[in-house]
């Protein structure tokens, strides 16, 4: 056969005289989007994503269909291409109604593929479901049990009856995996390059977790004498076990990474020497110092820092609290501190919170448990003054509140209402109002108006080259452990690409999300959630030993068959949503009317969603050019073009072979095979 | 004497039909009486021509069924005075007389269902003359001569095509006519249907001779019934001549004929979405390259060609591709066709050589803007053509220059406008059309043309927002280069002549709210001036919605709440008392 030569982005290639841009580009290694074209069919040319410039040819070719020629110099990326590719995907976008990911995943800051590994659990494969946990989190154990779970509180199911126990669930995958067979990741061969991750906490954990896999050596330095930051030294032992914790640590040690504990950088070692001797150095060193309220007694013995008692208890210390305790404060470290209060035997415990019980940000579960444990709320007050006797605290003098106008927060403002005090007798009080970054040893580094390490958000630098800064030290300060796990994930792939000279920083994947209302729901059966097991509020408040007691195979079977798999069943191998990520979209820009059709479920075994049919024919084609049954057509025109006939058609049924051509030449999720 | 009717579309529309009725039940030698196609001046219609053997002696005008016996008395009597009344003027006469008819150079002058009236007037000479004397080759050479270029609007080299077609490798070869006219307000090759169908045929046997076809097809849309019977009655008295079948005119060329009508798809005008409808298929275009001229219609080497460039080809063949390139610009040769339609004084079709300028057509011929309203800008080539503002109507009717300024040549639709008319709206108005229209296939087309229209539709209702006239010109560029055929490519272009000639009116609606042509109901307010409404409670009376009340002889008001915008209160009152803002 004749050849010919041509240049595709600058790359000389040799080509069969007569074959198309897209198959010569192709041939070489170079991708060329296209959504409709398939060598299986004739040709089409609807999608325009494969537009190619050629030098001298005034318009754009569609290299679908365009014959490579001799001395041809085409651009398969220019400025031109890219945004005429851009505006068609924006455009298809624009009209293509589905949730690429389910609600789970979106709001789950690790982006951990919850509908992905709960339907592993439905059908029983725990081993499976942690590799894929492990994908972006690698504490799941920990994890599971003491999240806020972001992910059941976007959970659609609420819309049915309750949300699903992601977070159970994810931990119970993990003690089954941890029981035999564990899941270990493949590690990359040594790379050949350093990384010292300063702080074992989440953060650490994951950033090194991820780095090590990647091949490259990495070295924790952890100043308190066990791995595992906060979740061993912030979270009561009745939440999270610290052998579970433990364990978890110990599995990242397996793979090879380097753990010192008991260094303090700045006294047992020097941020510079970390950062001459390592290819790269992250900082994950947490906030580990309690915020003080700045009242009046503050400084009396008695009054202590929320995370600084729950340290002391959680390395094993049983501090002298006496019988009255007062806690300040309405999030989850207040709840841990005055439940960890009553294992220690005080007998009355308060909570001392400026708003009410509706404004708490603590998880609901962990008030009730607080109530059954026997503690006592004191809604709508705040500490105006520690009082005490020879230097130690006695009691506190309480402002009476009330709720004003909301604040930016939505949160209706407490407001002291003028005059009205109370006197609380105390032995104890344990603030638990937030947290600080302490940055003793790590002064070079640039921080914030809020004295906070500051790192960008999307590349993970600081002001110092080489110096990655990740977790609840930087930028907005102390947030939930899966934050800082997320941002660890992503981090590491940007240090990946550091260690190799490369500077790309993260970028939020785009991904199509669809409203959905409790009246589209109306159909699904109820199934209610499985609730944890836990041993009763008499034996807990004895005891230090996990409260909860675990799902049963059975129970997680059932719970995980719930899910309502929101998410795209193609988004793994979905071209759209492929090429949507390449030009960085923005169909909003043309939001407007869309086409949505219900599901239609009845023939053979395809459910067909047209919501998120971008006609580009295949289906029709191949059903006609190579099915040879011509079952589909296309109908209407422009805007509302549609494909027919229905799939839930009787008529469909009676002519279709069930071949499944059709589905798997769908470059989206519009067409689902179906187990009958 | 014999008498005339003008019984085309546009005839019958004003009731030629009952005219001619009328006539015929008067008259006693029905022989007298005869019908022609369209004469042209629409504006005028119905139209009877009174005629002594070849010599037009009086064309009576906007004839109603009650001038009937007028007519017959004055024929009778040879005393024309009692239809004086009826006689066109001379002002009109201009509409004709200023025009250089050559592919409308029977129409209105002969019988359309008469193969006799055609040959009388040279009718099939050309074939003769080909099928006797020329090889293809010749014939491909005095078109080439000729100049002669597509006339559906895209303008290529007639003679190229033939060529291509001609030269490409096949025994089986087609010749399809595109007569899927569908450009709002055009109707230029309707008429020559009607009006002259042999002219059609000639020229199409002509081109199947030169590319070697043996099979021609007219693709014609059934909305144009009266054309597809003529031209069915045409083929049959062709066939029956022997100017079409076997050994034409006992030569060794062969062709058949049919007519296809087409389901009434815009985008089946599109040379590739017809091919497919023309197999059976969803009228949707295919890629090219492969041309046409390569793989057509059953993927067999073809050539398409409009009604009005066949309609030119007989009488090149005759006169010489020579006389026909005297005629018009360096770039463009010979004449052009154009309806002439909207708030024009005298519309109807023309035809004038090219070279002559716009302001020609439109103020020379067309008698300029009705009602002595200010011109404001002319829409060239329908939904796939841009508008021409008053300041470019020196412009010269050339291929190129008409493309300069972002409109196009088109089939020869021409709609004119009057400063009434907003542009945002005549710009939403051909997307609307477009969006219809788009078969679907192409992205660009598809959801583009669709955006587009919502964002015109905002700001035509006062929603428009900030960056709204960026996203559209940004929608415009992506979807001509993006959209697979020229019905996608060429849509954004009233989006872009508007935007380039009348940016001002789209920024008045975004940022002021405001239509200037006061033509968007969203954006207007009606009131009624106190001094000068006499309380007569006419407006009130035709007011759909009764939003206006008042006492008889006191001012009346409008409820701008219960107001729909409708205008009828502005139309009624005769004091010029509803306000408009």
């Amino acid at each position: 056969m004749d050849k010919i030569k041509l240049i595709i982005d600058g790359k000389e290639i040799i080509a069969d005289k007569g074959t198309t841009i897209l198959s010569a580009a192709k041939d070489n290694g170079i991708e060329i989007p296209t959504l409709c074209h398939s060598d299986r069919v004739a040709l089409y040319g609807a999608c325009g994503l494969c537009t190619v410039e050629a030098e001298g040819i005034p318009k754009l070719l569609r290299a679908c269909s365009a014959k490579a020629s001799d001395g041809m110099v085409i651009h398969t990326d220019s400025e031109r291409v890219k945004k005429s590719r851009k505006i068609a995907l924006e455009l298809l976008m624009s009209d293509h109604t589905g949730d690429c990911v389910g609600p789970c995943s979106l709001n789950c800051p690790a982006g951990t593929d919850c509908q992905g590994y709960v339907k592993l659990i439905s059908q029983g494969n725990f081993h499976e479901a942690v590799a894929l946990i492990k994908e972006k989190l690698p504490l799941p154990a920990s994890i599971g049990r003491v999240c806020p779970h972001p992910c059941e509180n976007a959970c659609r199911r609420q819309m049915v009856e309750d949300s699903i126990s992601i977070a159970y669930l994810k931990a119970f995958a993990a003690d089954e995996d941890m029981k035999e067979n564990t899941f270990v990741p493949e590690v990359a061969p040594d790379s050949g390059k350093k990384v010292a991750v300063i702080g074992g906490g989440p953060a650490g954990l994951t950033v090194s977790y991820f780095l090590r896999t990647k091949g490259h050596s990495v070295t924790i330095f952890d100043a308190m004498p066990y791995m595992g930051g906060m979740l061993r030294y912030g979270i009561p032992e009745y939440r999270l076990p610290k052998k579970i914790v433990e364990a978890e640590v110990q599995q990242i040690a397996n793979l090879g990474v380097e753990m010192k504990n008991n260094v303090k950088i700045g006294k047992d070692i020097s941020f510079e020497t970390l950062r001459k001797e390592y290819d790269a150095v992250v900082v994950a060193i947490g906030a580990w110092s309690s915020l003080s309220m700045r009242c009046e007694g503050e400084n009396l013995n008695g009054v202590v820092g929320g995370i600084d008692f729950l340290r002391e208890v959680n390395e094993g210390k049983r501090p002298d609290i006496g019988n009255r305790v007062a806690i300040v404060g309405g999030g989850n470290t207040a709840m841990d501190a005055c439940r960890t209060a009553r294992r220690l035997g005080a007998e009355e415990v308060y909570v001392i919170y400026r708003r009410t019980r509706d404004e708490m940000p603590a998880e609901k579960i962990e008030i009730d448990e607080a109530e059954e444990e026997g503690v006592t709320f004191k809604f709508l007050t705040n500490p105006a003054e520690f009082i005490g006797e020879d230097g130690k605290v006695t009691s506190v003098k309480l402002q009476v509140m009330e709720l004003g106008e909301p604040d930016s927060s939505g949160r209706r403002s407490p407001v002291p209402v003028e005059g009205k005090f109370e006197t609380l007798p105390i032995d104890t009080a344990i603030m638990a109002i937030g947290q600080k970054v302490n940055t003793s040893g790590f002064e070079e580094i640039e921080l914030n108006k809020k004295g906070i390490i500051s790192a960008n958000e999307r590349t993970f630098r600081t002001s110092l080259e080489g110096v990655f800064a990740i977790g609840d030290a930087t930028n907005r300060g102390a947030s939930i452990a899966i934050e800082a796990i997320g941002e660890a994930e992503k981090a590491s792939k940007v240090i990946d690409a550091y260690l190799f000279g490369m500077d790309i920083p993260y970028r939020k994947p785009f991904v199509s999300e669809k409203e959905v209302t409790p009246e589209m729901l109306k159909d699904k059966e109820k199934a209610s959630r499985a609730e944890m097991p836990v041993m009763s509020a008499e034996k807990r408040v004895k005891t230090f030993d996990e409260i909860a007691l675990g799902f049963t195979k059975e129970q997680a079977i059932a719970e995980a068959s719930r899910c309502l798999e929101c998410g795209c069943h193609d988004y793994h191998d979905c071209k759209l949503i492929k090429y949507a990520n390449w030009y960085d979209i923005k169909p909003e820009r043309f939001a407007g009317m869309k086409n949505i059709f219900p599901k239609e479920t009845k023939l053979v075994s395809i459910e067909r969603d047209q919501s998120k049919c971008i006609l580009c024919g295949l289906c029709v084609r191949i059903c006609d050019e190579v099915a040879k049954k011509g079952i589909l057509g296309l109908v209407g025109r422009g805007f509302t073009t549609t494909i027919k006939p229905e799939f839930d058609n009787d008529d469909v049924i009676s002519f279709c072979k069930d071949c499944h051509k059709c589905a798997d030449a769908c470059p989206t999720g519009a067409l689902k095979i179906i187990e009958k | 004497m014999r008498i005339v009717v003008g019984k085309g579309s546009c005839g019958f529309a004003a009731g030629a039909g009952r005219v001619y009725s009328a006539l015929e039940n008067l008259i006693d030698d029905k022989s007298v009486l005869s019908i022609t196609g369209c004469i042209g001046m629409c504006f005028l219609e119905p139209i009877v021509d009174i005629y002594e053997g070849e010599k037009l002696l009086r064309r009576l005008v906007k004839v109603t069924e009650n001038d009937a016996e007028n007519i017959i008395i004055a024929v009778k009597n040879n005393d024309f005075s009692l239809v004086d009344n009826l006689t066109i003027s001379e002002k009109d006469e201009e509409f004709l007389t200023k025009q250089t008819r050559i592919a409308l150079r029977h129409c209105g002058i002969i019988n359309p269902e008469s193969i006799d009236d055609y040959t009388n007037d040279n009718g099939y000479k050309a074939l003769r003359k080909v099928l006797t004397s020329m090889s293809p080759e010749d014939v491909i050479e005095e078109i080439k001569i000729s100049g002669l270029a597509g006339r559906g609007g895209a303008g290529f080299p007639t003679w190229f095509k033939w060529n291509a077609a001609r030269n490409s490798k096949g025994d089986e070869k087609y010749l399809i006519c595109n007569a899927d006219e569908g450009d709002p307000g055009a109707f230029m090759d309707r008429a020559v249907i009607e009006s002259d169908p042999h002219t059609l045929i000639e020229g199409m046997l002509i081109g199947a001779y030169a590319i070697g076809a043996k099979e021609a097809v007219v693709y014609v849309r059934a909305e144009y019934p009266l054309a597809i019977i003529r031209l069915e009655k045409a083929i049959k008295d062709a066939e029956e001549k022997g100017f079409i079948g076997k050994n034409i005119l006992g030569s060794a060329f062969s062709c058949s004929f049919r007519i296809k009508a087409g389901a009434g798809a815009f985008v089946c005008g599109e040379e590739t979405a017809l091919i497919e409808s023309l197999e059976g298929s969803r009228g949707m275009p295919r890629l090219k390259p492969p041309f046409p001229a390569e793989a057509g219609y059953w993927h067999k080497p073809s050539n398409i060609n409009n009604v009005e460039t066949f309609a030119n080809v007989s009488w090149i063949i005759l006169n010489g591709g020579k006389k026909f390139s005297a005629m018009g610009t360096e770039d463009s040769k010979g004449t052009k066709v154009f309806a002439l339609t909207g708030k024009i004084r005298r519309g109807g079709l023309v035809e004038i050589p090219m070279g002559k300028t716009l302001r020609d057509v439109i103020f020379d011929i067309g008698g300029g803007i009705k009602n002595d309203a200010k011109f404001k800008a002319v829409q060239m080539g329908g939904p796939s053509g841009g508008c021409i503002p008053e300041e470019l109507l020196d412009t010269v009717i050339d291929y190129k220059k008409l493309s300069a300024t972002g409109a196009i040549m088109g089939s020869g639709g021409m709609v004119v406008m009057s400063d009434s008319t907003c542009m945002v709206n005549m710009a939403k108005f051909f997307l609307d059309f477009t969006t219809k229209e788009s078969c679907g296939k192409c992205v660009h087309c598809r959801i583009g043309t669709k955006r587009m229209l919502e964002i015109l539709t905002r700001i035509t209702e006062g929603k428009g927002k900030d960056g709204d006239i960026e996203l559209l010109e940004e929608l415009c560029l992506g979807i001509k280069d993006g959209a697979l055929c020229g019905l996608g490519q060429t849509a954004p272009n009233p989006v872009l002549t508007t935007l380039k000639y009348f940016k001002d009116e789209y920024v008045s609606h975004i940022n002021e709210k405001k239509c200037l042509a006061k033509e968007c109901a969203s954006l207007l307010t009606y009131s009624i001036n106190p001094e000068k409404c006499v309380g007569c409670s006419l407006c009130s009376k035709k007011c759909p919605t009764q939003a206006i009340s008042g006492e008889i002889k006191k001012t009346f008001s409008i409820d701008t709440e219960k107001c729909i915008k409708c205008g009828q209160c502005k139309a009624a009152c005769r004091f010029g008392a509803v306000n408009v803002d």
